[in-house]
């Protein structure tokens, strides 16, 4: 008899049981979530702690101000890293392993891919209804799908534009208005500084191009009944795409990431002189530059057509309650409180966490006073009349997350080997309807 | 018989908690991760609140992952990065190995010292460093570039790959280098001393004792350079937002984890997790058995 | 088969007696000139951590990396430890407790292992050796993702173990460790032990160990540095912050700069720090990287 031959037919068959094991675990239980966990609620006079995931500068504050006033009812801020959707991965992941945050910070555009995957509890169960009116219609509607309610929404990002006044004025330049103003102060700038650019086209950053291509009059997504509708590839895409290709062979706009390393060098510089921007941008210059305070001012972002002025929207965020997370009812609770409550809406926008979801939030608020990195412009004015200029029948696709990384990929495929962006445009199309298909999705 | 069956049972013994949690970390991990490659998830209503079921897909998942101009293009690019890569760092190692074997080195500790303290800094904290040293407006070397007149660019589409292979050869030469330097030491002192007496130069001593003394060493680097190649994700994940050139589907296993959490296809991430080990292993085996056959005439 | 004796003072006799004169100092200034070339290589993105360590957020963006700009780095160093309630001296404390705890363990049960294949000859042993080197040859990484689900489904992932019990393997360790025993453990002392009664595990525990030490030491450093270093497994695994080990976390703060930009300073500052403990690993315990790698490498 040999002992060693059963150790070695043991151990693979052990392991074979523990695989085969698992596998049946994973065919009994739906992968996507199907049955959901049974959320725990709190008992009167119960001490609890919320974890809540986010990533707006200066939340901390408010969530400090929420666990001063609610000694029972403790949040526990994490923040995540909102680079390249980093912070989605991890909340698809803790999803997944069933151990979510009880609160997060979850995107307007993302909402469809969340569902998806059916990681966001229905507000409408919990009575959410009644808080509808304290929000502006369209940041809401962001959240509705159907009768239910899955997000409660935080802010907007109306766009602008954010230029150095200093530079401007030194060079002669006037503020453009339009797109076609924007390229020839594009011209002045190089001109008048062989270093500097007007600003950059950030290959990379889908969400920004989308915002343009929106403002253009675009409709990329819709459904009629249980079949989607994509549209990207069409003449208001390619219209932005061909204006920003014509720029970059132009040599007149940078093509390096924004928000990162080396832009933020060009920025504090006074190598990149502008930025359209949303207004949660304010935050992020003003952090990232500050010896430069004081010569930056905000305009309305360029129009196509001054006659019809159309504005943009760039991001904007909710706060939504991931499923398999517990204590709904003071979740929703802190959420709606996080955006409604004066005193935290006013520490979320020294924040800088864009333009308030909540209805009237603007007047008297932090944003309503002179702001000293702009030269104690009052430049918020200029984003409450962008916000009343933005198409608000936009709707998002459960793939988009997928849609920005074939804009990145095709962009920066198209602008080093010179092919053209309307072959780009044409491409993300083809991906974007082949990412909906696959996801046994219907697509028109 | 009992002297055999005594024996025996102390081989189980002393395998067995190595075996179980070798079983359960890492054949468990592979046959799980082939039988969810098999699958699919079905979805109805357009955002498939209509409910959701996994069904058995065959290979349909692989057939997705090899028609992925991204995944196969992402392969192509490890590589090629290895075929460069590898021989660039062990020809590098075995250079530095053999320069502080010679006996006209000085300051040996030091040198050795300094160039194996890479090996101690995580991939993820190199590429951080690194960064800051390709990003134009803060690398103090771009900027000296410059000012020399030489135009460079790091992180352009053409050099970004170079710019990743650079921070793996600063890792792990050094490393390479020490496992080198233990297999030349233990060749016996007498035999160099040998050879210099019967008139051997010291290029004669370095190509017909000391290099083929240093093959089997050489083998096993190289086999782990390979491995650690196919494995490149940190390096381009913390370079990712510094260039566009980098994407989410820059290397086999970014465009796994990129298509496992952001965009919840988990079982083609299995499918793709399983073709990189394959691939792994194909080359990996593959090289061992080039280099073996050459050993035996 | 013991610990490699360092031996360049006769190979030199032998070499300078043949290049005596011009060409030795020649072949000198060249070789040490080389390896000066290298050596720069090698140290200045550490020299460029040392510098910017001292520097702030704007410092950084603001003044030449390769030297000082109003420095302060007791300042900088006391802030990247106080941060966030003094989150970074818990990543550390994580690293150290996962490579430690991984580190030993792994050590040991390739140990025993390696010893079983070694010392016991029983059918089927090369398959099992054949397994296990396969296990070498696979890329960790590909590992991780079916590890997560599996993880998942049990409800184990982001937890301690998650990170803890891959951590545990080490297939490169018993190759390792069975090369060693096989040349280094004498079967005639085995056979004395059992004629005088000592249990196989008492033989384990009182001779062989003390006999494979050399080698233990090097699994035992290679394991902690992958484990150290290791990045994907605790990135898949891993989501509560309190949980990471500071890879994850540098890279955490990291991905949050363009927010709030005083993280580049605790970055750098958090990088720095980090890599002090095993760099000091490394230059002290140089010795047993060579001494076990010798074993290993010798007979591959």
């Amino acid at each position: 008899m040999n002992a060693g031959a059963v150790s070695r037919r043991t151990l693979l068959a052990g392991s074979a049981a523990a695989a085969a094991g698992l596998g049946v675990a994973g065919c009994s239980s739906s992968d996507s979530g199907g049955s959901a966990p049974k959320a725990k609620e709190r008992k009167p006079g119960q001490k609890i702690t919320l974890t809540f995931w986010a990533w707006v500068p200066g939340i901390d504050k408010a969530v400090d101000l929420w666990n001063s006033q609610n000694p029972d009812v403790q949040v526990k801020l994490e923040k995540v890293s909102p680079s390249g959707g980093a912070q989605y991965a991890k909340m698809h992941a803790a999803l997944k392993a069933g151990n979510p945050p009880d609160v997060a910070q979850v995107e307007f555009q993302v909402i469809p891919d969340f569902l998806l995957d059916n990681g966001l509890v229905d507000l409408a169960k919990y009575g959410i209804a009644k808080d509808k009116d304290k929000f502006v219609d369209w940041q809401w509607q962001q959240g509705v799908f159907g009768s239910s309610v899955y997000a409660v929404p935080q802010a907007s990002g109306p766009m602008g534009l954010f230029y150095r006044k200093d530079l401007f004025d030194k060079w002669g330049i006037a503020v453009p208005t339009t797109w076609d103003e924007y390229a020839a102060a594009a011209k002045k700038v190089r001109k008048a500084d062989p270093k500097a650019y007007i600003s950059t086209f950030p290959p990379a950053n889908g969400g920004w191009f989308t915002g343009l291509a929106w403002q253009a009059g675009a409709k990329w997504f819709d459904t009629h009944g249980d079949t989607w509708t994509i549209d990207i590839d069409n003449a208001e895409t390619r219209k932005v795409a061909e204006y920003w290709e014509g720029l970059i062979k132009q040599g007149l706009v940078s093509t390096e990431p924004d928000q990162q390393d080396s832009w933020f060098a060009d920025v504090q510089h006074g190598r990149i002189v502008a930025w359209p921007s949303a207004q949660w941008g304010d935050a992020i210059l003003s952090g990232n530059a500050e010896p430069t305070k004081g010569k930056w001012r905000a305009a309305p972002i360029p129009v196509w057509d001054k006659a019809k002025p159309i504005s943009a929207n760039w991001g904007g965020s909710t706060t939504a309650l991931l499923r398999g997370g517990n204590y709904i009812t003071d979740a929703l609770k802190f959420a709606v409180w996080l955006n409604t409550d004066p005193k935290s809406i006013d520490l979320l926008i020294a924040g800088g966490y864009g333009w308030p979801a909540a209805k009237g939030a603007f007047a008297g608020s932090a944003l309503d006073k002179p702001s000293p990195f702009f030269g104690g412009q009052k430049y918020n004015t200029v984003f409450a009349a962008s916000d009343k200029l933005i198409d608000k029948s936009w709707k998002w696709i459960p793939t988009i997350q997928a849609t920005y990384k074939h804009l990145g990929d095709e962009f920066t495929k198209a602008i080093n080997d010179k092919t053209s962006f309307a072959t780009a445009i044409a491409n993300v199309q083809k991906a974007t309807v082949a990412d909906m298909k696959a996801k046994g999705l219907k697509v028109a | 018989m009992s002297r055999s069956s005594r024996s025996s049972r102390a081989a189980i013994g002393f395998l067995a908690p190595f075996g179980v949690l070798f079983a359960l970390f890492f054949v468990a991990p592979i046959g799980y991760a082939v039988y969810q490659s098999l699958f699919t998830v079905e979805r109805s209503g357009p955002l498939g609140l209509g409910g959701a079921h996994t069904v058995f897909a065959g290979l349909s998942n692989y057939s997705r992952a090899l028609a992925d101009a991204q995944f196969t293009a992402s392969l192509g690019r490890v590589l090629l990065f290895g075929v460069v890569q590898v021989p660039v760092m062990i020809i590098g190692a075995t250079l530095l190995a053999l320069l502080l074997e010679s006996a006209s080195a000085r300051g040996i500790r030091f040198f050795r010292t300094a160039f194996f303290l890479p090996y101690g800094v995580p991939g993820v904290v190199a590429s951080i460093l690194w960064g800051f040293l390709y990003v134009p407006g803060i690398s103090p070397i771009v900027s000296l570039a410059h000012g020399a007149g030489w135009q460079v660019d790091f992180l352009s589409s053409g050099t970004v790959l170079w710019s990743i292979a650079n921070i793996a050869t600063w890792q792990f030469t050094g490393y390479n280098m020490l496992v080198l330097i233990a297999q030349l030491k233990s060749v016996p002192g007498d035999l160099y001393e040998a050879a210099t007496i019967d008139g051997a130069n010291a290029w004669q001593v370095v190509w017909h004792i000391k290099l083929p003394m240093l093959r089997p060493a050489l083998v096993l680097t190289t086999v782990f350079t390979i491995i650690g190649t196919l494995q490149l994700f940190s390096e381009p994940l913390v370079l990712k937002p510094l260039t566009g050139n980098i994407n989410g589907s820059y290397t086999p296993n970014l465009n796994a984890y990129t298509e496992a959490f952001q965009n919840n296809n988990y079982n083609l991430a299995a499918a793709e997790a399983v073709l990189l080990a394959l691939v792994a292993c194909v080359l990996s085996f593959g090289f061992l058995k080039i280099v073996g056959r050459r050993e035996k005439p | 088969m013991t610990a490699v004796v360092d031996r360049p003072a006769t190979v030199q006799s032998g070499q300078t007696r043949r290049h005596a004169g011009t060409p030795a100092v020649r072949y000198r200034i060249l070789v040490t000139a080389l390896l000066a070339v290298a050596a720069v290589y090698f140290l200045v993105p550490v020299y460029w951590l040392v510098v910017s360590m001292t520097k702030s957020s704007s410092g950084l963006f603001g003044s030449f990396g390769f030297w000082f700009a109003d420095p302060h780095p007791i300042d900088n160093l006391r802030a990247v430890l106080t941060y966030d309630h003094g989150t970074y001296l818990r990543w550390f404390a994580n690293s150290v407790l996962y490579a430690l705890v991984g580190g030993v363990v792994a050590t040991l049960l390739a140990a025993a292992a390696g010893y079983g294949l070694a010392k016991f000859s029983f059918r089927g042993r090369e398959a099992v050796f054949n397994v296990v080197l396969a296990g070498v040859l696979i890329p960790g990484t590909a590992l991780a993702l079916p590890l997560y689900l599996m993880f998942a489904k049990v409800g184990m992932s982001n937890t301690y173990w998650s990170v803890l019990l891959p951590s545990m393997v080490s297939p490169f360790g018993v190759y390792l460790c069975r090369i060693y025993a096989t040349a280094a453990v004498p079967d005639g002392l085995l056979e004395a032990a059992r004629i005088d009664g000592a249990s196989e595990l008492g033989i384990f525990r009182r001779i062989v160990l003390r006999i494979m030490s050399p080698a233990l030491v090097t699994v035992f450093l290679f394991q902690f540095v992958a484990i150290w270093n290791n990045f994907f497994l605790p990135l898949v695994m891993l989501s509560d912050s309190k949980l990471y080990p500071i890879t994850l976390g540098l890279t955490s703060w990291f991905g949050y700069t363009d927010r709030q930009p005083v993280l580049y300073q605790y970055t750098v500052g958090g990088a720095f720090l980090s890599v002090l403990p095993l760099m000091v690993l490394m230059v002290v315990l140089q010795r047993y990287w060579r001494t076990g790698l010798t074993e290993g490498s010798v007979k591959a």
